[in-house]
């Protein structure tokens, strides 16, 4: 095992029960500590189902997963604690308000208290909720749903921080303050993983990229590497369709 | 872990606190409910009450029972004495059409010569029990009871009525005849044995015991039949308990649909604690029901001209009793709610299948006017175990020891409901 990775992945494979092909075929990679690793790749790539197993939401069907040393497997429990999740659905109630909502996932995380009631202060105020974290997240626009899931994921400071597509469906100015918060997040010491198909987003956020469709790795590395590696690619963009083609994907 | 029991508690009950529609299904539903169920009820009972029920009684005998019972349903308020039809004198043939053309509501015809055949009956009773030197052994005897008294019913009537009236009918028969009985019994024993105080009292009075039980017990449940207000606030009470099932399976739902389930499944938390949460908003959401429903049937049914409802006397069975009905409605709620694959599913399964549950427990018709094979059904609803027992409590005075066994059924209900949705939930999460 590299002695810096903090996320080690080992011929993961994952076959939902009645599907015939299998949603992620036999990937492995690895992550370093402090890495923004994208898992990029068109729809029904196999982006979620690699994150869910992550998460240990299910099992996967073969493989080994080592999260910060310990096997997903038998230590679940403990990974859970240092793991950070930004699903790809927003996971909030809707007829509750932000802070409403916030205290009940801090609480759920181990927080409490003062020190609960701060870091969500802290963070209202960093994504610019603070004034309308009373209302109820049902009145709230999309983009500002996609700040607080991303608050709720994060209010405990993970080691580890998953977002699943967290700019999907947003405008240029909340994707900025999502984008520039999780730079931030990421100096102070969390490795993030990240899923997304907005790869001009990617090659400025990611310091490791991984492609994956069909559920199955088509290239990894440096996004500088991608690109250069093929003349004819001038950005990850390129690379990406070259790598996919073109077809239409559902 | 208890900051995370509470943080969990005062999430579910914001929840539900601001499902406006869940909240008037929980509290203004069965209030309605109530309501309207009792006066309808009410007001087919008064029109009975105000005349009384039309009877027609048919003497052939002439002596003692016939003439005692003629008398009885006489100054009896509930009914409306009839012993001629038309100007003439009512016969066992006259009486039968009239009934059967809706004249009158029940016929009795009591046979000739019933009383003779009881004193006969009791006479050779005696005479056997002084034959036989073993007092005790004359117990053994039974007292022949061979009068027939016909009861004839007017077949239109509702089965409900019907079957109050003709309880207490028989029971009003019954009970005079057995009175006959014992005179006679006396009398004879007077007449052969000098010395009373001998032996022969404590044959009299084990007799009385054993044909006491003949004609009582196996009436037992019958005799107990509640008002409107008794029947009704109950009923209606366990009915919107167990009718949370569909607020609460909406809101289990809700959770599964609106994405909270990927972060709640992949928190450091258990997701027996968000259930634990759920089920004890939930328990005491039922039990808030119920007090207001109590309410109702104590301060506001008065106030529209209805009985009062009758409490009993143990306030803590009571309350053990709602306790227990509050879990097995809210396991429901959850078993339906885990069973369900969409909200929709979840509404009209909880919905439909507490319509059936209730309509088989007796809400709806008491289950004592249900037909044997109806009855036997009902026993196996749980709103039936929670019913009859607050009827135990409400109108026979019955304590903790009466309805221990009710609390243990509607609690085992709720593990069973429980382990059925965790095995559902384990089962559903395999993907
Ligand atoms: N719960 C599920 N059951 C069955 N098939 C699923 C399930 N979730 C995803 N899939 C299938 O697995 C494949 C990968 O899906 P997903 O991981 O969601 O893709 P991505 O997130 O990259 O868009 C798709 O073909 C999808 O239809
Ligand atoms: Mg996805």
């Amino acid at each position: 095992m590299n002695s810096t990775a903090i996320i080690e992945i080992q011929n993961l494979s994952k076959t939902f029960k009645g599907a015939t092909e299998p949603a992620v075929n036999n990937i492995s990679f690895s992550i370093n500590k402090n890495e923004i690793f994208g898992l990029l790749g068109p729809n029904g790539a196999g982006k979620t189902t690699t994150i869910s197993i992550l998460c240990g939401l299910f099992p996967p069907s073969s493989g080994q997963v080592f999260i910060d040393g310990k096997s997903l497997e038998t230590q679940l429990q403990s990974i859970k604690q240092i793991v950070g999740i930004v699903p790809q659905d927003i996971a909030l109630y809707p007829t509750l308000t932000a802070r409403e909502n916030l205290s009940f996932f801090g609480h759920m995380y181990g927080l409490k208290g003062k020190d609960l009631k701060n870091k969500i202060e802290i963070w209202l105020e960093k994504l610019g909720l603070s004034e309308s974290a009373n209302r109820l997240v049902a009145t709230y626009s999309g983009g500002m749903k996609r700040r607080v899931n991303l608050i709720a994921g994060v209010l405990h400071s993970p080691k580890i921080l998953f977002l699943d597509e967290p700019t999907v469906g947003v405008d240029v100015q909340s994707r900025n303050v999502i984008i520039e918060h999780l730079k931030e997040i990421n100096t102070e010491g969390t490795t993030i993983i990240y899923t997304s198909h907005h790869m001009e987003e990617a090659e400025n956020f990611c310091t490791k990229v991984c492609i994956i469709d069909n559920g199955k790795i088509i290239t990894q590395g440096t996004p500088e590497e991608l690109i250069s590696k093929n003349e004819s690619t001038t950005n990850l963009e390129h690379v990406f369709l070259q790598l996919t083609n073109t077809k239409l994907r559902d | 872990m208890i900051s995370k029991l509470i943080a969990s508690v005062k999430k579910e009950a914001l929840l539900l606190l601001r499902d406006r529609v869940g909240l008037s299904i929980l509290f203004i539903m069965p209030m309605v409910l109530i309501f309207v169920m009792t006066l309808i009820q009410d007001a087919a009972f008064k029109t009975i009450n105000e005349k009384g029920i039309p009877i027609v009684f048919v003497n052939n005998d002439n002596d003692s029972l016939g003439n005692q019972i003629a008398n009885g349903l006489m100054h009896n308020d509930l009914c409306s004495y009839n012993d001629s039809i038309n100007g003439k004198l009512a016969t066992a043939e006259l009486a039968q059409k009239a009934v059967a053309d809706g004249k009158f509501l029940v016929g009795v015809v009591i046979p000739k010569g019933a009383t003779e055949a009881i004193r006969k009956s009791v006479t050779n009773l005696v005479n056997q029990t002084l034959d036989n030197s073993n007092l005790k052994a004359s117990t053994n005897i039974a007292i022949s009871d061979s009068v027939e008294i016909t009861i004839l019913i007017d077949p239109v009537a509702k089965k409900s009525f019907i079957n109050s009236v003709t309880s207490n009918l028989h029971e009003f028969i019954s009970e005079i005849k057995t009175k006959i009985m014992f005179q006679t019994f006396s009398e004879q024993i007077a007449d052969v044995i000098p010395d009373k105080k001998n032996a022969p009292k404590s044959a009299y009075s084990q007799t009385q015991i054993i044909k006491y039980k003949e004609v009582y017990a196996s009436k037992n449940e019958d005799k107990i039949i509640p008002n409107a207000v008794q029947h009704n606030v109950p009923a209606w009470a366990i009915f919107a308990m167990f009718f949370i099932a569909i607020p609460l399976s909406g809101s289990i739902m809700k959770e599964k649909n609106e994405g909270s389930v990927f972060r709640l499944h992949t928190m450091p938390s258990s997701y027996l604690l968000l259930v634990n949460g759920k089920i004890i908003v939930y328990v005491l959401v039922c039990m808030l029901q119920f007090l207001l429903m109590l309410t109702v049937g104590l301060y506001f049914l008065p106030m529209l001209g209805l009985p009062k409802l009758v409490l009993g006397n143990s306030y803590f069975a009571i309350f053990l009793l709602t306790m227990a009905t509050a879990f097995a409605a809210t396991g429901y709620g959850v078993m339906v709610g885990t069973l369900a694959s969409t909200e929709h599913q979840a509404a009209i399964m909880g919905s439909l299948s507490i319509l059936l549950l209730s309509a088989l427990g007796g809400v709806w018709v008491p289950s004592y006017v249900m037909p044997e094979v109806m009855r036997n059904i009902s026993a196996f609803s749980p709103l039936n175990w929670a019913l009859s027992g607050f009827y135990k409590l409400f109108l026979r005075g019955g304590n903790v020891s009466h309805i221990i066994y009710d609390v243990l059924k509607l609690m085992f209900f709720f593990f069973v409901t429980m382990i059925i949705a965790h095995f559902a939930h384990t089962k559903k999460r395999t993907v």
